[in-house]
């Protein structure tokens, strides 16, 4: 599966290998007769892109896209298991299945790195299909969060989960993932941090009373207005402030 | 899944029983059991700590697993105490035990990364430029450049280096800063060494072979506590944590036991099982006030009134109505409250003055050594003494420098008297100056009605100089119960009779002050003292950064640590004050100091204070608005206080009290060539040149571009995110990009400027050219910096760490290798060096370097200025270096051999020697054992025959070997040298241990307990628990003091022009950065104004954790602020909502916690929030909110800047000034409306390359 391979190049980041291969890349696809039109409509809709591009602008995209925060991380693992502890394992667990392949990672880098597996997937012959379809679920997840931040990269994504052939709700996820931008607003993360709050009923605090000092009255504040002004009369110099309540 | 089809029907299995019917054999499948045994398997467990800036130090169990790590688990190995003492483990916190799932976030930095901006022009300068070193000069000198990837810091826009590429940019850069500048614009900031010490030696080695400096973060972080070094000539030397177990009555003043010093708090909750009473200070309802038996809450920042008036019940209870016996023996023998001061009359008034000095008296009395530092009493048959123990004991002779109860003069015994009352020659009048009626701004904290002279009796003896004269002079023990208002008899108007009488420092004046009730004072000042009594001294304060982050954080301290010494528990077992804040001892630290600081090759380094450095270069003293007048003593003449804050700082640094950095006006390079065209020494051409006004020292005219920090390397340490006083400054003056200031600078605003400096109209921004940050995480500080490299974690490198907590020495080990292109920070600045030296070629050969040194404490210098403070630019002295300014030391540096000397242990240990604070030892023996432990180099070149420093490991055995705390045959050495001093035979103290020496496989393989050694003033013992001060009651050793003990009297001439010379109660100061702001840029809520307070978190440590996932779901998961219910319901703020706060200095936007836990008035905002995480866009400044220190600056106070005057000597990280930001009050209101600024920092990114092209 040379297009797999060729997915693999494209989603690792752009050096200047690649850049200088790129024509290479576009001969390899107007050629290959393993390519469907769709697939090579979306490998050429990405390369160009990125072909009248500088390097270094390509390059730093790639480096605030991917390596900038968890969404649209390449790296599978953080999808599934987050920041949990299972995730050691997990890659433990993948780097065996590699290695009962005859496949050792050469790299420095870790085992669910996308590109690193879609390399495995192109040696495994008929398996791959089933290879990529273990995946499917983030590949969609990828691509559609790629897709609502506008980047061609989404193309690439979306190739492999053509080759997949697995059946994708793309509207249902699409809803989700606009569903999941909310995280971003206000409200939404209100949700998420707010905290049951805590009150202490006056009645309670009897039994430690003793032995505690609490503030004492001269601390409390609440009948003077000494540490707040009232902006909306637009009180421009500290006197109001320092002057006794209004 | 059913077993329907695995289960027989047919057939039954062939039973084959064994064990009489017990046991049966079977063949069932197994591999169920999978499950369960694989999700535990590891292939091996290494022990490792974490690095972070926390004093923990806990030794962690990683499990690695096909060279992934997996999980890592508390290690329960330490060497287990003595019996009736709980062990240490297990250690640990909830941040460590994280750790592991953040190494492969997808946060973690996996290859070095530059700023793209900057990465283009340097490859087109490369094409343009054979020499890399041109290349770099070809950007930076021109200015459309050089703006163009200033502008972009902090905005995004990276991509990918090899390092190769980034090490020859990082070394053109420094090789052309030296070159054209000077070596000393090159400086590098890391915190903590003792938290991987090899790390931070990395670093500071290869800045010190080339020449730049190292900044100091002790005193920048304003962990440093003035007080300490102060009384005791000591820098925080404190109590481990097992010796709270031995307390019996414990104070725990402003510090969060439980949620800072997690894995140490059970010390504390056991000892209170053994029947230990607890009072917790604090005023708000912290984490720890449910250890307290008993919890007061004073007003913040009055913890220095609350302290004068538990000293006030002491004084009076406990040394003058029913004086305890201990007490009284022990203020004699162990503190200055014998030692007579001289007063001198002011006006009208009868002012305290300084120490009477030998060299007062006729004949000196009998000192031919040193008579103007050594101090003097009364002995009981009425003869003046100058009893040994006095700092001119201790240079220049040997053998007195102890403090047995002696005349110096003859050997003689004494007893030494504390009160003169009974012998005094009259009761004379004496002037105290007093703060505390001096009304707050903003009335928040409240005043007294007392003068702020107050004028009280105390017994006065004449006696007769060395001129004829007749001199007045009082006991220490005196002018402090004067001081503390403490009526001894002599029917004083201005003393306090009664408890209830409002006069200073009495417990009901107090209770205005700070809120206490006034019976709760006096009792737990009884119940402290009593405690004491009885246990000879096993009372103990815990202290921390509550008290210690105030402009006037010295008098808090001094307070408390009086009380200490009042009642005899400084140097006891299970007393003391245990200050734990950031210091985290750096254990084997001689052994450490020639790594670090290349003393192996060369001597000395360049060391600078920070607050100073970052005040200076951040142009924070362009917006100066505190004035000297307003904080310094009505007694004092303030026509000598006109100056800025800044002037007081050059002043101090041309008197050789504090560093320079850089040092002076010109490059020190071209100065020694220019010394030799004129056929000069360099020393004396640049004292002539200096008094001739030819030559300047840099901070004469800190904006001048010939005076810029250029070149700037951050590792270990989240600067910009986290403890960057004065962030929005550094923004816009440091990195010269988009920054939130609001203020005015003087210039704009019309103020007065700095006398001594040069004033520049057009404000300098972008004074840095290279910014390099080593971190494994995208940090705040990472963002802004040019070039970011990736380093290894803690569980990727060897290191070592120690910790103030525990005796123990840990490792960091290797567990797995640097995941991606990371590298630990030896290998990085190793290689750094590399390129550094192969670039040399042509423009740094062998240079000559002239050092300018200040005058340091620990070394025979630090007694250069005994009375005056003299000016020599003004004519009042002659320039001599050392003396009355700097050393001036000419530093050979052979730069192209930089990279042999960093990889190699130098010559000079063998030639000089080693020690440290003040003694040395010969270390041959050492040296040739490392070249035997680590092998010597056989190539031609510089380093062949020396031993090799080429990993990590061989510099951790280099410190173990050179070390006493490690190598029991140096401790020896060491107690030998000191004994030499002291005259007394220390050496029973480490002979046991003698043949003892840890190695680096020895604390990978368990915890080690270091040896007892000089540096440290208590013991690592079988019996008694490690305790501050120990050896100093126990061995004889003099504080290394004036007086040689612990002082309540500072009697240098600026101490008592603020009115320091004796602790008083001064309330917070104003900085005036609310008013110009307050309702200038409405939104229609209400703007409300409060006290600005920094605490340290649960959810992170620093720098490092806020941004962990589980960290950020633990707590609220962004930016947030607690504050008061009374203050949320005046200003219509409710939980959760958006708050915007803000001053002068800037903005921060936040979400409100509303809780009762905190006290009105006050805002509090956890320490280093990121600003990479959840930030949303200010309103007042249009740009992202800021992190804590946005609405913070730094403001210094000259006491700390005093030097060449014994004890108050500067030191790194020993004395300084500080980076205090409690003083602060922002305006805080509810924000309209929470802009994400989405895509933000690209557009602009983008607009400022538009710009550019």
């Amino acid at each position: 599966m040379k297009s797999l391979r060729l997915i693999s190049r494209l989603l690792d980041y752009p050096d200047e290998t690649l850049a200088a291969h790129l024509p290479e890349v576009i001969h390899f696809i107007g050629q290959s007769d393993a390519l469907s039109p769709r697939l090579r409509d979306r490998l050429l809709r990405f390369i160009e892109y990125y072909e009248r591009r500088e390097l270094l602008d390509w390059q730093s995209e790639y480096e605030g896209l991917f390596e900038r925060g968890r969404a649209v991380s390449l790296h599978i693992f953080e999808h599934v298991y987050g920041e949990s502890r299972d995730r050691g394992q997990a890659m433990v667990d993948l780097m065996k299945r590699y290695r009962s392949a005859g496949l050792a990672l050469a790299e420095r880098e870790l085992p669910d790195y996308l590109p690193a597996y879609l390399e495995f997937c192109a040696t495994q012959e008929e398996a791959v299909r089933e290879w990529l379809q273990e995946i499917a679920h983030i590949l969609a997840l990828l691509a559609t969060r790629l897709r609502a931040r506008e980047s061609v990269y989404a193309e690439l994504v979306d190739a492999l989960l053509d080759l997949s052939e697995v059946e994708v709700d793309r509207d249902g996820l699409a809803r989700q993932v606009a569903g999941e931008a909310r995280d971003d607003t206000p409200e939404v993360l209100d949700k998420i941090w707010e905290e049951e709050a805590v009150s202490f009923s006056a009645a309670q605090g009897s039994a430690c009373e003793q032995g505690i000092t609490r503030p004492s009255a001269a601390q409390l504040k609440d009948d003077k207005a000494i540490t707040w002004v009232d902006a909306g009369n637009h009180a421009p110099d500290t006197s109001v402030m320092l002057g006794s309540k209004q | 899944m059913s077993h329907f089809l695995d289960r027989l029907k047919y057939f039954k299995k062939q039973r084959e029983p064994f064990a009489d019917g017990h046991g049966e054999k079977t063949d069932d499948d197994r591999s169920w059991e999978d499950g369960y045994r694989r999700r535990w398997q590891f292939d091996k467990i290494v022990r490792s700590t974490h690095g972070v800036n926390c004093t923990g130090s806990c030794s962690w169990k990683i499990y690695v697993k096909d060279g992934l790590v997996t999980w890592e688990t508390q290690q329960t190995d330490y060497p287990r105490t003595r019996p009736d003492l709980p062990n240490h483990e297990p250690r640990g916190c909830p941040r460590g035990a994280s750790y592991s799932w953040y190494m492969y976030s997808a946060n973690r930095l996996k290859y070095p990364k530059i700023r793209k901006r900057l990465v283009k022009l340097w490859r087109q300068a490369k094409l343009e430029h054979a020499d890399p070193v041109d290349a770099w000069a070809s950007i930076v000198e021109d200015p459309e450049k050089a703006k163009s990837y200033k502008a972009c810091r902090g905005m995004g826009g990276f991509v990918r280096a090899d390092w190769s590429e980034v090490n020859e940019l990082i070394a053109s850069a420094n090789i052309y800063t030296a070159k054209r500048y000077g070596p000393d614009r090159i400086s590098g900031f890391s915190p903590i060494p003792a938290m991987s010490m090899v790390s931070y030696a990395a670093g500071a080695r290869y800045l010190s072979l080339i020449g730049g400096n190292c900044l100091s973060f002790y005193d920048w972080y304003c962990d440093l506590p003035p007080a300490s070094p102060q009384i005791w000539g000591e820098q925080t030397d404190v109590p481990e944590s097992a010796d709270w177990y031995n307390s019996n009555y414990l104070i725990v003043w402003g510090s969060n036991v439980p949620q800072t010093r997690t894995p140490d708090a059970h010390f504390l909750s056991e000892v209170r099982y053994k029947g230990t009473k607890t009072c917790v200070i604090t005023s708000d309802y912290s984490e720890c006030s449910k250890f307290g038996d008993t919890w007061l809450a004073p007003r913040q920042g009055t913890d220095a009134a609350l302290a004068m008036a538990f000293g006030h019940v002491i004084l009076k209870e406990f040394h003058v109505e029913k004086p305890s016996a201990y007490f009284t023996e022990y203020v004699r023998t162990y503190t200055d409250m014998p030692m007579l001061v001289t007063l001198e009359k002011k006006g009208v008034r009868l002012i305290q003055g300084r120490f009477l000095r030998a060299s007062d008296l006729v004949d000196n009395l009998g000192q031919g050594n040193n008579p103007a530092w050594k101090t003097v009493a009364l002995n009981k048959d009425g003869r003046l003494v100058s009893p040994n123990g006095s700092i001119g004991y201790r240079w220049g002779e040997k053998g007195k420098w102890n403090i047995e109860q002696r005349d110096g003069a003859d050997g003689s015994d004494v007893t030494l008297q504390l009160s003169l009352k009974d012998c005094a020659d009259t009761i004379a009048t004496v002037a105290f100056p007093y703060f505390g009626g001096t009304a707050h701004e903003y009335d928040y904290f409240q005043n007294t009605g007392h003068d702020d002279v107050i004028e009280r009796l105390v017994p006065v003896k004449k006696i007769r100089g060395a001129d004829g004269e007749t001199i007045l002079v009082a006991s220490v023990y005196d002018l402090t119960l004067a001081n503390y208002g403490v009526e001894q008899g002599l029917q004083d108007p201005n003393c306090a009779h009664g408890y209830d009488e409002d006069k200073p420092y009495t417990p009901a004046w107090q209770e205005r002050v700070t809120g206490v009730p006034r019976g709760e004072v006096i009792r737990v000042a009884r119940e402290f003292a009593t405690t004491a009594d009885k246990t000879r001294g096993r009372s103990m304060v815990i202290v921390g950064a509550a008290l210690n982050h105030w402009y006037h954080m010295d008098m808090s301290y001094r307070g408390l640590i009086n009380m200490l010494m009042m009642c005899g528990c400084i140097g006891q077992s299970g007393g003391g004050w245990a200050h734990y804040v950031g210091q985290e001892k750096l254990r084997p630290q001689t052994g450490w100091t020639p790594l670090a600081f290349a003393l192996d090759w060369q001597r000395p380094p360049r060391h600078m204070n920070g607050t100073s450095f970052f005040y200076n270069h951040s142009n924070q003293w362009r917006y100066e608005k505190l004035e000297m007048a307003e904080v310094v003593s009505p007694l004092a003449d303030k026509d000598k206080w006109s100056g800025s804050i800044i002037d007081f700082n050059s002043r101090a640094e041309r008197m050789g009290w504090l560093p320079s950095a850089p040092q002076l006006g010109v490059n020190p390079l071209q100065l020694t060539r220019e010394a030799a065209a004129a056929g000069m020494d360099p020393k004396d051409y640049a004292v002539q040149q200096l008094q001739s006004g030819e030559l300047k020292f840099a901070n004469q005219d800190p904006d001048n571009p010939q005076n810029f920090p250029r070149n700037l390397f951050i590792w270990r340490s989240n600067l910009l995110g986290s403890s960057g006083k004065g962030h929005e400054y550094m923004l816009r003056h440091l990195l010269g990009t988009r920054h939130g200031l609001m203020g005015k600078d003087l210039g704009e605003a019309g103020g007065k400027k700095p006398e001594d400096i040069t004033w520049h109209d057009e404000p300098r921004e972008g004074k840095v050219d290279l910014l390099v940050t080593l971190d494994f995480r995208m940090s705040t500080t990472c963002l802004y910096s040019d070039i970011v490299l990736p380093t290894a974690t803690w569980y990727e490198k060897d290191d070592m760490n120690t910790s103030d907590m525990h005796p123990f020495i840990h490792p960091l080990t290797k567990a797995v290798d640097p995941a991606w292109e990371a590298r630990s920070d030896w290998e990085i600045f190793k290689g750094i060096a590399k390129t550094f030296s192969d670039l040399c070629e042509g423009h740094l050969g062998v240079e000559k370097d002239l050092v300018t040194l200040p005058i340091h404490h620990d070394t025979p210098g630090e007694i250069a200025q005994p009375f005056a403070v003299k000016a020599w630019w003004k004519g009042e002295c002659d320039l001599v270096p050392g003396v009355t300014a700097p050393s001036m030391i000419l530093v050979e540096r052979d730069y192209p051999n930089t990279y042999n000397r960093f990889t190699s242990v130098g010559p000079l240990l063998e030639k000089i020697g080693n020690g440290g604070k003040g003694i040395s030892w010969n270390t041959e023996a050492e040296v040739d054992f490392l070249k035997k432990l680590n092998r010597t180099y056989r190539e031609e070149s510089e380093r062949d025959g020396r031993a090799k420093i080429e990993t990590a490991v061989d510099a951790a055995e280099m410190i173990l070997s050179l070390a006493p705390e490690t190598n029991g045959q140096v401790a020896v050495k060491a107690w030998q040298a000191l004994g030499e001093i002291t005259g007394r035979d220390h050496t029973h103290l480490a002979k046991p241990k003698e043949e003892e020496k840890i190695r680096f496989n020895d604390i990978v393989a368990q915890p080690r307990k270091i040896i007892s050694s000089p540096t440290w003033s208590g013991l690592e013992d079988e019996h008694v628990s490690y305790n501050a001060g120990y050896t100093n009651v126990h061995e004889y050793i003099p504080w290394r003091t004036i007086t040689g003990r612990q002082q309540f009297y500072q009697d240098h001439e600026w101490m008592r022009d603020f009115g320091e010379n004796m602790c008083v109660y001064k309330p917070p100061i104003n900085l005036k950065t609310v008013a110009p702001v307050l309702n200038k840029k409405p939104n229609g809520n209400r703007e409300i104004i409060l006290n600005w307070i920094t605490p340290h978190q649960k959810w992170g440590i620093h720098s490092t954790y806020s941004d962990n996932l589980l960290m950020l779901t633990l707590s609220r998961g962004g930016p947030i602020v607690w504050m008061s219910e009374t203050d949320a319901r005046q200003a219509g703020i409710e939980d959760n909502d958006w708050i915007e706060i803000f001053n002068v200095n800037g903005a921060i936007a936040a979400r409100a916690v509303v809780s009762q836990r905190v006290p009105d008035g006050m805002a509090m905002m956890y320490h280093a929030q990121e600003r990479i995480v959840n930030t949303p866009g200010a309103e007042t400044t249009g740009t992202r909110g800021g992190i804590h220190n946005s609405v913070t600056r730094a403001v210094m106070k000259p006491t700390h800047m005093i030097g060449g005057y014994a004890q108050q000597s500067y030191g790194f990280n020993y004395y300084g000034t500080v980076g205090c930001n409690r003083d602060e009050f922002v305006i805080v209101r509810k924000m309209n409306k929470v802009d994400w600024l989405d895509g933000e920092d690209v557009k602009a990114a983008a607009a400022a390359e538009e710009a550019v092209q």
